[in-house]
């Protein structure tokens, strides 16, 4: 008795197929784009119909996939990035990535 | 449908919005059920509730100015407040049940077996006019910008409210510096070339492309939840020294995730930098 998943054999034939087709990394993903720009990527069923596998092991070949795609560094980078940033934004109100541009806004909007 | 059934359609919308805000909710509004078509099957409302309607959208429970001031962002990351969203529409969708006499589901806030929503709650809440798709990903409200949303999808056919006309991203002051130095706000803090999650062009007031890299952001939002935890226990599972075992199983990170996965049945957000620095609703993140 076991639960299903996916020998790695498969997993490795057939995980950078599945990756790209899902659109892991999303281009031009978004619904609020214009109809000819969207690329959605392709459902689970879509991509096994496409691969010739059933629809169940390309779900656990993109699930694995996806958790794969990075190795644990990232992690690490992932707590570093949020503490600059959250600490920045601690420091100087509005980060100053917008500062410039909010304070404009105000000017004008006084100026009217 | 005559005139005496509209009106009683209306009154019980109205009544839903009343209570919706009463609850804490700071927009509302109706999707059609009919017209998520850009939705993958199996994901549309229609799939988990078949003859359903409507749905009914609810937005609030946003981080007040206080989390996002705190220069600690583990604050933020154990301190989400979307489940205060669900419970309000659970709570409204027991009003429809009971009161109106109408189905009315929940849609779950988690995620199904293939990590995908069950009904996606950003095009439920485009949908119902709540606002529009942003380039860095969450839908904004063009007054408070980013929070959170929850949904019920209901046999009840409620007037629809239907999507905004005008996307509230990009924002004037956005279009601004992307004129100026061919970024945004949202795009400049996590950029894909520096190793962020986005990077996208505008054209005019409008988003012309757009590119999320989905793997790196489950990192940044859930790196102490699920996501965590797995890649974790495989670094500890491949450990072969029982000390540095320990070591790993012990570690500020693993306990740190396993504390998250307690915290919540639903996954919290815990990277929030991309709506920090965003200009729509600014004026609700700081009081001065």
């Amino acid at each position: 008795m076991s639960f299903f998943f996916v020998e790695p054999d498969i997993y490795k034939k057939y995980k950078d197929q599945v990756l790209s087709m899902s659109q892991s990394i999303q281009v031009n993903y978004q619904e609020h784009l214009a109809p000819e720009k969207r690329k959605p990527g392709y459902t689970d069923q879509q991509i096994a119909d496409e691969l010739g596998l059933d629809v169940r092991t390309v779900t656990e070949i993109r699930c694995v996939g996806e958790r794969e795609y990075y190795d644990v560094d990232e992690w690490e980078k992932a707590q570093e990035f949020k503490k600059q940033q959250c600490r920045a934004f601690a420091e100087r109100g509005i980060s100053s990535a917008t500062k410039k541009y909010l304070e404009r806004k105000k000017a004008a909007k006084k100026n009217n | 449908m005559n005139d005496a059934e509209i009106s009683s359609l209306q009154a019980y919308k109205e009544e839903l919005i009343v209570e919706a805000k009463r609850g804490g909710a700071l927009v509302a509004g109706v999707a059609d059920a009919n017209a998520f078509t850009m939705a993958p099957e199996g994901h549309r409302p229609t799939d988990l509730l078949p003859d359903a309607k409507a749905v009914f959208v609810v937005g609030g429970a946003q981080p007040r100015a206080a989390d996002w001031r705190s220069p600690n962002h583990q604050h933020m990351e154990t301190s989400s407040t979307s489940d205060r969203v669900s419970a309000l529409a659970l709570k409204l969708a027991n009003h429809v049940e009971r009161k109106f006499g109408y189905y009315a589901l929940l849609n779950p806030p988690g995620v199904d077996r293939g990590r995908n929503p069950f009904v996606s709650l950003s095009l439920a809440a485009e949908l119902a006019g709540c606002g529009s798709r942003s380039l860095a990903g969450p839908v904004l409200n063009d007054e408070y910008g980013f929070m959170y949303y929850s949904a019920i999808i209901t046999t009840l056919p409620l007037p629809v409210d239907g999507p905004i006309t005008k996307a509230v991203c990009p924002a004037p002051e956005c279009i601004e510096m992307w004129e100026e130095e061919d970024t945004t706000p949202c795009l400049s803090v996590c950029p894909i070339s520096d190793d962020g999650c986005l990077d996208g062009k505008l054209e005019g007031d409008e988003i012309a492309e757009s590119r999320f890299d989905r793997a790196r952001c489950t990192i940044r939002t859930q790196g102490n939840w699920v996501p965590g935890f797995q890649k974790a226990l495989t670094v500890a599972l491949d450990e072969p020294d029982p000390e540095r075992r320990k070591m790993i199983l012990g570690s500020t990170m693993f306990t740190r995730t396993l504390w998250s996965m307690t915290y919540a049945n639903v996954s919290q957000a815990q990277c929030f930098e991309c709506m920090r620095v965003c200009p729509v609703g600014a004026q609700h993140r700081q009081l001065i």
